[in-house]
């Protein structure tokens, strides 16, 4: 084999590699959206087919499945739920994690450090130990669901968030405070009006992550929803879905739903893949 | 600047950064740590969920009950007419007693773990929860298992994706697709893909390949069923794993592999020599947050398994939300906390992690 063979021949191979891994990590959603185009009867066609095809043979994909997922109200309302308890703990996490954020990475005060190491050792936290203890507290509360739920992921979101945007206040240049206390301001004039601007995109990476943590959460909101149906998000909704038209477990629809959900999550990591790889890279460094 | 007045504008500096604090501090105790209190103290009662019973403390009672052990040893087996021992017509194996005849009933009921041999005899190991041991040695096993092929395969993906190829950029979004899919969806996905019978995706493939009949049964079938639940949970993390170790990757200054190249060193050496060593920071954190997270593994347990197959968060739920066993199910937050916290300690350590 001649050298130019022998580079042609790992191109080749390389391009398989890439190709497969290209398959592996998409070929579940290719399947979930090929058998939501199908009908019940082409679900259970023997053996299973790449698109959905008619008894003889051509391409015949249905939207029933997505008719029957959309008028589904259980359905339609956990997308509801899962807005609002997403977007409200991203908020709160970003607006109570900036404010301890600017205390550590740019304030003196004593015993700094047991604070952050303390916040730090929340990420570490096993949710599922406080499950009960959680539990006891809500009822003890009597918190609606969804204010539960949203409470609770801060166990999760609010020392990310705290914890990313601490590192981030420390770099930005001291100089910046100096010279707005000499102006007269007030240190939290300086950081809300000077220093908060200038993490915008901290914010935006840390508030991705936080909602995307939010939008997947199953355990807590499948215990504070247990007797709750209508406050359902959609991990709970999906993984009870029973259907409208089906008389089994109704995958079509399933898949349909799944679909549904998934595609805003893909819009999502499309636009802003860049800040969701250096926000995930960042808490891992760093916490 | 007077001592006094730099003295006030440190002293407002401080009280402002404790009212900053306040918030967060505020909401971690109400999530976090009271109610860390609230089940160290619960997991020495018998408090029932919702329940009229009145809650008392029983010591260690909910500990004994998850982690009570017995081993006794199985005599042989002795037939009433002859008086010998009894032997596997077949195989010539000496019978022995059936376990329930020898494991405690009463106080508390044991039922059989798994059986020995020991020098010639044979025991059997009892437990009072078996279904929680299990759940535990199920959850080891499987984080032991995911993070190894997860680290395997997510440094090749981060190798892959760190040369350069056009369609680069494509790739990578890609990857953080499995990662940003609420895991119950993809668990639902798969649980279809899975399902037995050539209506499922998997089970179509094989056959068409000559593998199986087609008709295996991913979810039920006890041999297959952790493997399965590696594959599943490995196609989600290892591109996330990727991700860590190609952030990891690039910081790897370039002129190392130039000087080797010159040196001629070749690819797989400059893995060992180079790649590897340097990416062991990085690889410390990912494997430490995946192993962490892997033990509390919830989601595709719950969807995939329910009662078939426990991991120690979901047979935590089940006690909690289905047998309303507050006492008890605040126990089993205790000891996951303890089991993480070990794993947690011996990483760190073994790493060198907290010598920065």
């Amino acid at each position: 084999m001649t050298r130019t063979q022998r580079r042609k021949l790992k191109k080749v191979l390389f391009w398989i590699v890439i190709v497969v891994v290209f398959v592996y990590l998409v070929f579940p959603f290719y399947w979930a959206l090929n058998s939501s185009l199908k009908t019940e009867d082409q679900l259970m066609m023997t053996p299973a087919t790449f698109i959905p095809r008619d008894t003889e043979g051509n391409f015949a994909p249905t939207l029933q499945n997505y008719k029957g997922a959309l008028s589904d109200p259980t359905f339609i309302r956990s997308i509801w739920n899962s807005t609002v308890v997403g977007f409200t703990t991203t908020a709160l996490a970003l607006i109570v994690g900036s404010f301890s954020a600017f205390a550590l990475g740019k304030l003196r005060f004593k015993g700094k450090k047991p604070t952050l190491y303390l916040i730090l050792s929340m990420t570490m936290f096993p949710q599922v130990t406080v499950l009960s203890g959680l539990y006891a507290v809500i009822t003890a509360l009597n918190l609606h669901p969804i204010l539960s739920m949203i409470l609770s992921y801060m166990i999760f979101t609010l020392p990310f968030t705290t914890w990313v945007l601490t590192t981030f206040f420390k770099k930005l240049p001291i100089e910046l405070m100096q010279s707005a206390q000499v102006d007269g301001a007030t240190p939290f004039q300086t950081f809300y009006h000077i220093l908060l601007p200038l993490t915008a995109p901290a914010l935006v990476t840390t508030g991705l992550l936080a909602f995307i943590a939010a939008w997947n959460e199953y355990l807590f909101a499948l215990t504070f929803t247990s007797i709750a149906p209508q406050s359902r998000t959609i991990p709970v909704a999906i993984s009870l879905f029973s259907g409208s038209i089906a008389r089994q477990e109704p995958f079509g629809e399933i898949m349909a739903g799944a679909i549904i959900v998934t595609i805003p999550v893909v819009l999502l990591v499309l636009f802003f893949q860049r800040k969701i790889v250096a926000g995930l890279t960042a808490g891992a460094v760093k916490g | 600047m007077g001592k006094r007045s730099k003295g006030s504008i440190l002293q407002k500096e401080q009280s402002l950064a404790y009212k900053l604090l306040i918030p967060t501090l505020v909401v971690l105790g109400l999530v976090a740590i009271f109610p860390l209190g609230q089940v160290v103290v619960t997991s020495f009662t018998n408090r029932e969920f919702a329940g009229e019973q009145e809650t008392k403390f029983i010591g260690f009672n909910n500990y004994a009950q998850l982690l009570g052990v017995t081993v006794k040893e199985l005599p042989p087996e002795i037939d009433d007419d002859t008086g010998e021992v009894v032997k596997d017509p077949e195989t010539g194996e000496t019978e022995y007693e059936r376990s329930i005849m020898v494991l405690p009933r009463k106080p508390n009921r044991y039922k059989e773990l798994f059986q020995y041999n020991w020098f010639g005899k044979r025991y059997v190991v009892g437990a009072r929860d078996k279904e929680f041991l299990i759940a535990v040695g199920n959850t080891i096993l499987f984080t032991i298992l995911s993070v190894f092929f997860e680290t395997v395969i997510g440094l090749f993906l981060a190798l892959v994706v760190n040369s350069n190829f056009k369609g680069k950029g494509v790739m990578r979004t890609t990857m953080l697709i499995p990662w940003a899919v609420i895991t119950v969806v993809s668990a639902r996905i798969w649980e279809w893909m899975l399902e037995p019978g050539s209506s499922g995706f998997f089970n179509m493939l094989m056959y068409r390949m000559g593998l199986s009949d087609g008709q295996a049964s991913f979810l039920t079938n006890s041999a297959l069923q952790m493997p399965t639940m590696v594959a599943v949970d490995v196609w989600k993390t290892a591109p996330y794993m990727a991700l860590l170790l190609l952030a990891g990757l690039q910081t790897i200054p370039k002129e190392l592999y130039e000087a080797s190249d010159v040196d001629g060193a070749s690819k797989v050496r400059q893995f060992f020599t180079i790649t590897l060593p340097l990416l062991k920071p990085a690889l410390a954190v990912a494997l430490i947050f995946r192993t962490l997270d892997a033990l509390r593994v919830f989601d595709i347990f719950q969807v995939l398994m329910s009662s078939k197959m426990y991991s120690m968060a979901s047979y935590n739920y089940f006690q909690l939300i289905q047998n309303r066993d507050m006492g008890l199910s605040s126990a089993i937050g205790v000891i996951i906390f303890i089991i993480i916290a070990i794993f947690a300690v011996i990483y760190i350590k073994s790493f060198g992690v907290d010598e920065e």
